[in-house]
C-alpha cells in the first residue's frame, strides 16, 4: 500500500457518521481562524483550522459523497498526493496544539479539535510525522518514556526525590486505592511537583501508590495521532493499575495524557472503564473541599499578583475549571487576578499537542506565546499558576527566550507549600 | 415562449420537480451520513450531556446571531458575524414572515401564520442583499476565505443571491412585466432548490448534528458550551 493509500484508509477509518456529519456541517465561513493562536500570531491563512483539516474533508468527499466522486472523475478535485501529506504534516504538527478553541467560535459548533486529531491519524498512518516527534514516539515504545525515563532512571529519580524533599513515595503497593502516574516531564524536569503531590496525598492519608509498570503517563502516540501507539501506551498504564488492583488512576499535571486516558481510552479499550480516572486538579479540589487537607489562607498574598493559565486539555477539554480558582482564592485572595479571555475560552500556551517537541515549530511556538505575554502583562501578574506540565515547559522555555521576570508555578506545588502542618 | 408560459412552467412542473429533488437529495445525504455508523461513547461523563445539548441550542438560537460579542473573537472579525447574522435574519424575515412566502407555505403545508408589514420585509430584504454583496467582497479579499473558497463557494453564493435579487426586483417592478419578473424569480428559486442538496447550502440539515455534538462534548466534561 502506498503512503497516500495508508493515509486515505486512516482518514476513512476516522469517518464514522460522527465525523462525516460535522464535515458536512462546515460552511467554510473561516471564523475558526480568528480563534487559532497560531493564525492570530502569524496571520498565515494556512493556519486556519478549517484549512488544516482540508485533507480529511477531501478524503471524505472523494470516497463517500456523490458530488465528491463526480468532482474527482471530472478532474475538478485531485487525488491526495505525497506532497499534500508532507505539507499538511507541517501545518498540523507545527501549528496546531489541538487545543479546540476553534470549536468554541464555530457557528455550527463543530468539534474541530477532534477532527484535527483525525487529520493526525491519517498523517501518522502515512508516516508523515516530524522526525523529532517520531523519534520521541519510538523512544517511548522502546524505553517506556520519550524523555529517556527508563526503569532504572525512574527508580533513581524517585529515590532522589524522596530523599531530597524528605517525602515518602509508596511504590507498587497492592490494593492501594489510588494509583498516581506522573509524567516524565515532572519526574525529569519538575521533580518538586512529584514531591509536592506525594506530600499532599500523604497528608490527606490517601492510600496511594506509584507503579514501576505504569510509570509514564505521557502519551506521545496520542500527540502523533497513531491509534496503535496510543493504545500501547494506555495499556501500559492500565496494566499497571490492574496488577495493583487500584480503584482509580490519578493523572498528574499532564494535559494530553489526561485527555487520552480520561476522555478517549474507554472507547478504545473497554477495560479502561474499570477505573475512575481523575486529574490531580480534581483531587486537589476534592481534598481541600472535604477538609482532608487544609491550606493556609493568604499564603501567597504578598508576592505580587498571581494569575491562572487555563490549559486546553485540563480546563477547556477536561472540565477542571473551577477547582484551581477556588484554591487560588484561598491561597491568594488579594493577589489572584483573572486574565481575559479565560476559563474555557482561554488562549492556548502554544506548546501543547507535541508542538514543543518539534524543533521546526519553534518560531511559531514563540510567536504564539506573545499572545500569552500580552494577556499576563495586561493584568501585571508576577506569577502564572497552571496545572499542566506541558504548558509549564512552554512557559519556562518562553520566559527564558523572552527574558521575562515572571514566576511559573505548578498549582500542586503551591498547595503543598501552603499545607497546614 | 411567452412570459406567462415560462411562469406556468417555473411555478408548476419545474417547481415541484425542484422541490422533490431537494427533499430526496437531502434525505439521501442524511441517510449516507448516518449509514456510516455511530460508535457508542463509553466514556463516563463528568457533567450532563443532555444539558449541554439544550444549552448550546438555546444559546445558538437566542444569543449567537444577535449578541455576537459574547464570543471575544467578534472584535477580530465583526464583518462575518454581522454580515452573516443579518443575512440569516433577513432570510428568516423574508421567507417566513413575508406575506407572499407565507402563502406559498400555506399552499404546501396547509398552515398559515401572521406576517410582517411589507415595508419591514422589504427593508430586511434589502439588508440581506447588501449583506450578501459585502460577504462576497470579503470572501474575495480576506486571506483565509480566499484560500478556502473555490467554484463551489461561488456557485453557492450565486444561487442564493439570484432569488433574493429577482424577488426584490419583482416587489419593486424593476426590469420587465410582472409575469417576466415573477418567472425569473421562480426559475432562480427552482435552481436554488436543486443546488441545495448538491452543495454546502445543505448545512442547515447537518447543523443540528454538529450543534448537538458540541453540546454533548462540552456537556459531558461539565464545561460551559
Amino acid at each position: 500500500m502506498s503512503t497516500t493509500e495508508k493515509a486515505m484508509e486512516a482518514f476513512v477509518h476516522e469517518t464514522g457518521g460522527w465525523v462525516a456529519a460535522q464535515l458536512e456541517a462546515c460552511t467554510r465561513c473561516g471564523m475558526c481562524a480568528e480563534a487559532c493562536h497560531f493564525y492570530q500570531a502569524t496571520g498565515n491563512p494556512e493556519y486556519a483550522p478549517v484549512w488544516k483539516m482540508e485533507l480529511l474533508r477531501r478524503a471524505y468527499e472523494q470516497r463517500f459523497t456523490f458530488v465528491g466522486g463526480i468532482k474527482l472523475s471530472l478532474g475538478l478535485d485531485k487525488p491526495i498526493t505525497d506532497e499534500d501529506l508532507a505539507h499538511w504534516s507541517d501545518l498540523n504538527y507545527e501549528a496546531c496544539t489541538v487545543c479546540n478553541k476553534c470549536s468554541m467560535v464555530c457557528p455550527m459548533g463543530i468539534d474541530i479539535g477532534t477532527l484535527l486529531h483525525g487529520m493526525r491519524a491519517g498523517l501518522a498512518a502515512a508516516g508523515d510525522v516530524p522526525a523529532d516527534l517520531a523519534a520521541a514516539v519510538t523512544k517511548q515504545v522502546n524505553e517506556g518514556s520519550p524523555l529517556g525515563m527508563t526503569s532504572s532512571v525512574w527508580d533513581q529519580r524517585l529515590e532522589w526525590v524522596a530523599d531530597e524533599w524528605e517525602v515518602e513515595i509508596p511504590r507498587d503497593v497492592k490494593d492501594a486505592t489510588t494509583l498516581v502516574v506522573f509524567s516524565s516531564i515532572e519526574v525529569m524536569k519538575f521533580p518538586a511537583n512529584v514531591a509536592a503531590i506525594a506530600k499532599i496525598l500523604n497528608k490527606a492519608g490517601e492510600k496511594w501508590t506509584v507503579s514501576s509498570k505504569a510509570r509514564e503517563i505521557v502519551n506521545f502516540g496520542f500527540y502523533e495521532g497513531s491509534e496503535e501507539h496510543t493504545k500501547l501506551f494506555l495499556n501500559r498504564v492500565l496494566d499497571g493499575a490492574k496488577d495493583l488492583n487500584v480503584k482509580r488512576i490519578v493523572v498528574t499535571e499532564c494535559g494530553h495524557a489526561y485527555d487520552a486516558l480520561r476522555w478517549h481510552a474507554a472507547n478504545w479499550i473497554p477495560e479502561a472503564s474499570n477505573f475512575e480516572v481523575i486529574h490531580i486538579t480534581g483531587v486537589l479540589g476534592e481534598l481541600i473541599g472535604s477538609g482532608r487537607i487544609k491550606i493556609k489562607p493568604g499564603f501567597f498574598n504578598d508576592g505580587g499578583k498571581i494569575t491562572f493559565h487555563d490549559a486546553c486539555k485540563i480546563q477547556r477539554k477536561g472540565g477542571h475549571i473551577q477547582e484551581p480558582r477556588d484554591i487560588l482564592k484561598v491561597l491568594a485572595p488579594d493577589a489572584f487576578i483573572e486574565m481575559t479571555p479565560n476559563r474555557e475560552e482561554s488562549v492556548c500556551c502554544g506548546g501543547g499537542g507535541g508542538v514543543i517537541a518539534v524543533k521546526a515549530a519553534d518560531p511559531v511556538r514563540y510567536a504564539s506565546f506573545e499572545l500569552k505575554i500580552d494577556q499576563v502583562n495586561t493584568v501585571s501578574a508576577k506569577t502564572v499558576a497552571m496545572t499542566c506540565s506541558n504548558c509549564r515547559l512552554q512557559f519556562t522555555d518562553s520566559v527564558d527566550h523572552f527574558k521575562l521576570d515572571w514566576k511559573v508555578a505548578g498549582l500542586s506545588q503551591m498547595v503543598a507549600d501552603a499545607l497546614e502542618e | 415562449m411567452s412570459s406567462q408560459a415560462v411562469l406556468e412552467f417555473a411555478r408548476g412542473p419545474f417547481f415541484y420537480f425542484a422541490l422533490l429533488f431537494m427533499l430526496f437529495g437531502l434525505a439521501y445525504r442524511l441517510f449516507s451520513v448516518i449509514s456510516l455508523g455511530w460508535s457508542k461513547d463509553r466514556v463516563v461523563p463528568m457533567g450532563s450531556k443532555s444539558k449541554g445539548v439544550v444549552v448550546t441550542f438555546l444559546k445558538a438560537f437566542l444569543i449567537w446571531p444577535f449578541i455576537p460579542w459574547v464570543k471575544n473573537t467578534f472584535n477580530r472579525n465583526p464583518l462575518i458575524y454581522i454580515g452573516g447574522g443579518l443575512f440569516h435574519l433577513s432570510l428568516f424575515v423574508v421567507v417566513i414572515l413575508g406575506t407572499p412566502h407565507m402563502l406559498v407555505w400555506k399552499s404546501l403545508i396547509g398552515l398559515g401564520w401572521p406576517t410582517l408589514p411589507l415595508p419591514v420585509v422589504d427593508w430586511m430584504a434589502a439588508v440581506g442583499i447588501i449583506a450578501m454583496v459585502i460577504l462576497l467582497i470579503n470572501r474575495r479579499i480576506h486571506p483565509v476565505l480566499k484560500l478556502i473558497s473555490g467554484p463551489a463557494e461561488f456557485f453557492a453564493w450565486l444561487f442564493v443571491f439570484l432569488p433574493m435579487i429577482t424577488g426584490y426586483m419583482m416587489t419593486h417592478h424593476i426590469g420587465g412585466s410582472y409575469e417576466a419578473l415573477y418567472a425569473r424569480h421562480m426559475i432562480t428559486v427552482d435552481v436554488l432548490m436543486i443546488w441545495i442538496p448538491l452543495s454546502r447550502i445543505s448545512h442547515f440539515v447537518f447543523y443540528f448534528f454538529s450543534r448537538a455534538i458540541h453540546g454533548q462534548e462540552f456537556g459531558k466534561r461539565g464545561v460551559a458550551v
